[in-house]
């Protein structure tokens, strides 16, 4: 019997075994030489900017724009040349000429020219792409006809010659310099994306851009890889290229990294992660952190009662105490915001009075606006984010002090947005960061009236709205931006239309061996790889 | 047997109907807009309005449900809103991920549950028995994604040796297929060790005992072939379900498999390609059981089907 045990334990066990230290050798496959490994919480699904309006990482590192936008200093952004080494624009503000670089090549061996920047915001704007992203060209001449449907080309772009190309606005825009740097600004070629057909952005083959890197695979859920390009127009990358993983699990990413088989880790997507990380000998040294153009809120619907009372969205700003739930929450990596304007956006007005934390003038006023019991009011948020609950429950005890009774309500994503863009979404807690350094990006995108709507803000100052739509097209950039600093003061403060909180650093820990990374200026985790180098093989 | 497979076919087809329809319409009464989650933050109405007329969104339900079925019926099942793939692709290049892990999965199950079961019946209410079957009880209760972290801690983190996360080679698979395996074995050895008890308890057994046979001969050949009938019917349907994706597993183990794919549909609201994994996994487990009631007819001479 005792032998009959030991051929059965055998049988089971030793396959096992053998497998388990066999395999084990082939383990550790760290990103090896010069290859940087990164990750990604979900598969992009494509790498067409057009096509989405998010997940910007392999666009950035792929394509480039006529002109881009670089973090020159800590959460500062200077506009720059890119594909286009100089411009012009008309005084009236309406006429932008470009000047394309003549030394451009596409990976595919095909020179840059000025119809391929036709080509490229043609193909936007081409009611046949169903692009996600048109708002960062429709206020070119003729946008609207060809949306439409009703002309077969826009009228405000032609071609001059191979390098000079003129966009014609149909009126003043003054962001729109600062549009084209965004990621959907980014330049294809006609001839490998026309044959590309539906596979552009998707077949790493035929996905073709300008830039420092190149698509090389992609296994969907699994892997992105991009190797450097020797002839990219500004010298070839320093690293041979980079691995982008797609993993899901926010633990198994942490594991991986301090495992060395990521080399950046986003600490931000963990705040509670901070103090590990910060106080531990190996890695503290190797946090890289910065501050963002962009802030943390919360949004309140004025449709819903008692928030369309300023007094009582007033005391709601007064009885949040921020600076406890930076410090508390967010280990202090910030700082707080007053207004809508983070710091570092253009236009940020560092003198606006601060809104104080005060319960007993909260109490006032919500007794002044009939609620001398408090009222109950309902916070959403989605469920899977744990960030969120902690922030909303600490804002949940502080409400409960002046008297508002908060309910937590949690949905999934999808009903989130879907609520949200019918203007019906209770109040919640959320961040935005710049997707271009202009006050356009914040003032329009949550003030507007058609976008308050659309955001359940329903903030309805039509007075505010006709000078935002104002600000928009001013040319003179110092009368503009004394426009929004007095409108900043009317929207954040006088109207309370939202509670802002702060700014926070955005950190990353980066392995050792990973040089010259830095936090880009709006903060996204999505960035350019091109000025990374390494130092030693692992 | 032929007749009895063909029948089985035929009736499968309503079934799969029957599941397309109920999938549709819980995915249109369910809230949410699949354009308005493409764009999230940077929503614009005037864009979800163009969007949606352009992917024919705003057409009846019933003419979407109809042209569904009669694109499904020419093979094509559209194109996935998120991934924009064709669905048909997305899932054939899912599928084996999926499989590979099914089946090492229920492999570890097969190999730890079976003898383990064996073992606990030959010793029944021994320290063995009871260790065995306590270990199963942990495998069937622990969560797998906790199992899963636990053994990225242990064996990635800690002893460093197998990879955290990915599917590059087989060494990715040892730690999902053991997190996989270890749930269901607890399952697959109580049953193995119930039957066999039962069956241990017949005249037979007496017999080949009283012939002089060992007790290992006597438990092997006689016993366990006629104790493995359930058994095998839970590892056909297990089997099954392992291939519409083991969801967690994937998740956690960063396997592109088509647990995952469905999930993200699930969130993303991507319609196409949600119907199309539902559609995939009806047939599999439809098939699934096809397969469990031809062998179990194979293993046991005295059921037939006309």
């Amino acid at each position: 019997m005792n032998k009959n045990r030991k051929s059965i334990f055998s049988f089971v066990l030793i396959p096992i075994i053998l497998a388990t230290t066999v395999l084990s050798g082939c383990g550790n496959s760290a990103s090896s030489d010069k290859m940087i490994t990164t990750s990604e919480i979900s598969d992009p699904g494509t790498t067409d900017v057009q096509k989405t309006t998010s997940e910007y990482t392999i666009p950035l590192n792929i394509y480039d724009r006529l002109v881009e936008a670089i973090t020159v200093s800590p959460g500062k952004s200077e506009l720059v040349p890119g594909l286009a080494e100089s411009w012009e624009v008309s005084p009236d503000g309406l006429k932008y000429t470009f000047h394309i670089r003549k030394d451009v090549k596409f990976h595919n061996g095909e020179i840059l020219k000025a119809d391929d920047v036709l080509y490229t915001f043609d193909r936007m704007l081409d009611p046949a792409t169903k692009a996600l992203n048109t708002d960062f060209l429709d206020m070119i001449a003729g946008a609207k006809d060809r949306m439409d449907g009703k002309a077969n080309s826009v009228s405000g772009i032609k071609v001059i010659d191979d390098n000079t190309i003129e966009i014609t606005l149909a009126k003043a825009f003054a962001p729109f310099l600062a549009n084209l740097a965004t990621p959907a600004g980014s330049i294809y070629n006609r001839k490998a994306t026309t044959e590309a057909g539906e596979q552009f952005g998707i077949d790493p083959q035929k996905t073709i851009g300008t830039g420092p890197f190149k698509m090389k695979s992609w296994a969907l859920n699994d892997t992105v890889v991009l190797v450097s390009n020797p002839d990219y127009f500004q010298g070839a990358p320093k690293i041979d290229g980079v691995n982008i993983k797609i993993v899901p699990d926010a633990e198994t990413n942490r594991i991986m990294f301090e495992t060395g088989k990521l080399d950046i880790f986003n600490l931000s997507n963990s705040a509670s992660q901070i103090p590990q990380f910060r106080d531990n000998e190996k890695w503290k040294n190797s946090i890289v952190s910065g501050p963002i153009v962009g802030l943390y809120y919360y949004a309140l619907n004025e449709d819903i009662k008692p928030l369309d009372d300023v007094r009582i969205r007033k005391a709601l700003q007064m009885s949040i105490d921020r600076q406890t739930l930076l410090d508390k929450l967010y280990y202090g990596e910030g700082q707080l915001v007053h207004g809508i304007s983070p710091p570092g956006l253009l236009g940020y007005n560092p003198e606006l009075p601060k809104i104080e934390y005060n319960p007993e003038k909260a109490k006032q006023l919500l007794t002044e606006a009939g609620y001398p019991n408090g009222f109950d009011m309902e916070i959403v948020q989605t469920t899977d984010s744990p960030n969120t609950l902690k922030i909303n429950e600490a804002v949940q005890a502080m409400l409960q002090k002046v008297g508002v009774r908060v309910k937590i309500t949690q949905i999934d994503e999808s009903t989130y947005f879907a609520t949200r863009q019918v203007g019906k979404l209770p109040s919640n807690q959320n961040e935005w960061s710049a997707d271009y350094n202009d006050p356009d990006n914040f003032f329009y995108t949550f003030f507007s009236q058609k976008n308050s709507k659309v955001r359940s803000y329903n903030y309805n100052n039509l007075e505010v709205n006709a000078k935002l739509e104002k600000a928009r097209t001013m040319v003179d950039q110092t009368e503009r931006i004394k426009l929004y600093q007095e409108m900043e003061k009317t929207i954040a403060q006088e109207d309370a239309a939202w509670i802002p909180l702060f700014a926070l650093n955005q950190l990353f820990v980066v392995q050792p061996r990973v040089k010259n990374f830095q936090v880009a200026w709006n903060g996204w985790s999505s960035m350019s790889y091109y000025g990374l180098e390494i130092v030693e093989a692992k | 047997m032929g007749h009895y497979i063909i029948r089985r076919l035929v009736i499968s087809i309503p079934v799969t109907f029957g599941i397309a329809l109920i999938t549709f319409i819980l995915l249109n009464v369910i809230p949410g807009d699949p354009v308005a989650l493409m764009m999230k933050d940077h929503i614009s109405a005037d864009v979800v309005a163009r969007v949606r007329a352009q992917m024919q969104l705003d057409d009846p339900a019933y003419i979407r449900f109809f042209r569904f079925i009669w694109n499904a019926l020419h093979g094509d099942f559209g194109v996935s809103y998120k991934l924009n793939r064709s669905v048909s692709s997305l899932l054939m290049d899912a599928f084996p991920n999926t499989l590979i892990l099914a089946i090492s999965g229920a492999l570890v199950s097969w190999i730890i549950g079976i003898p383990a079961g064996v073992l606990s019946a030959v010793k029944k209410r021994s320290f063995l028995d009871n260790s065995i079957m306590g270990f199963s009880l942990l495998g069937v209760s622990i969560p797998v994604f906790w199992a899963g972290l636990l053994f990225q801690y242990i064996f990635a983190f800690w002893l460093g040796i197998l990879p955290v996360s990915g599917f590059d080679g087989p060494e990715y698979l040892i730690m999902p297929a053991i997190v996989l395996g270890w749930s269901s074995a607890g399952t697959i050895s109580r049953l193995t060790r119930s039957s066999l008890l039962e069956v241990m308890r017949n005249d037979y057994i007496r017999t080949a005992r009283a012939k002089g046979n060992l007790e290992l001969k006597v438990v092997i050949n006689h016993a366990l072939k006629n104790a493995m009938l359930p058994v095998v019917t839970v590892m056909a349907l297990q089997v099954a379900g392992l291939l519409s994706g083991a969801v967690i597993t994937e998740t956690v183990f960063g396997i592109p498999g088509i647990g995952r794919i469905a999930v993200n549909a699930i969130q993303n609201r991507d319609m196409p390609l949600l119907q199309g994994a539902v559609m995939f996994t009806t047939v599999l487990v439809i098939l699934g059981n096809l397969v469990a009631d031809v062998l179990y007819s194979l293993l046991d001479p005295r059921i037939k089907y006309d």
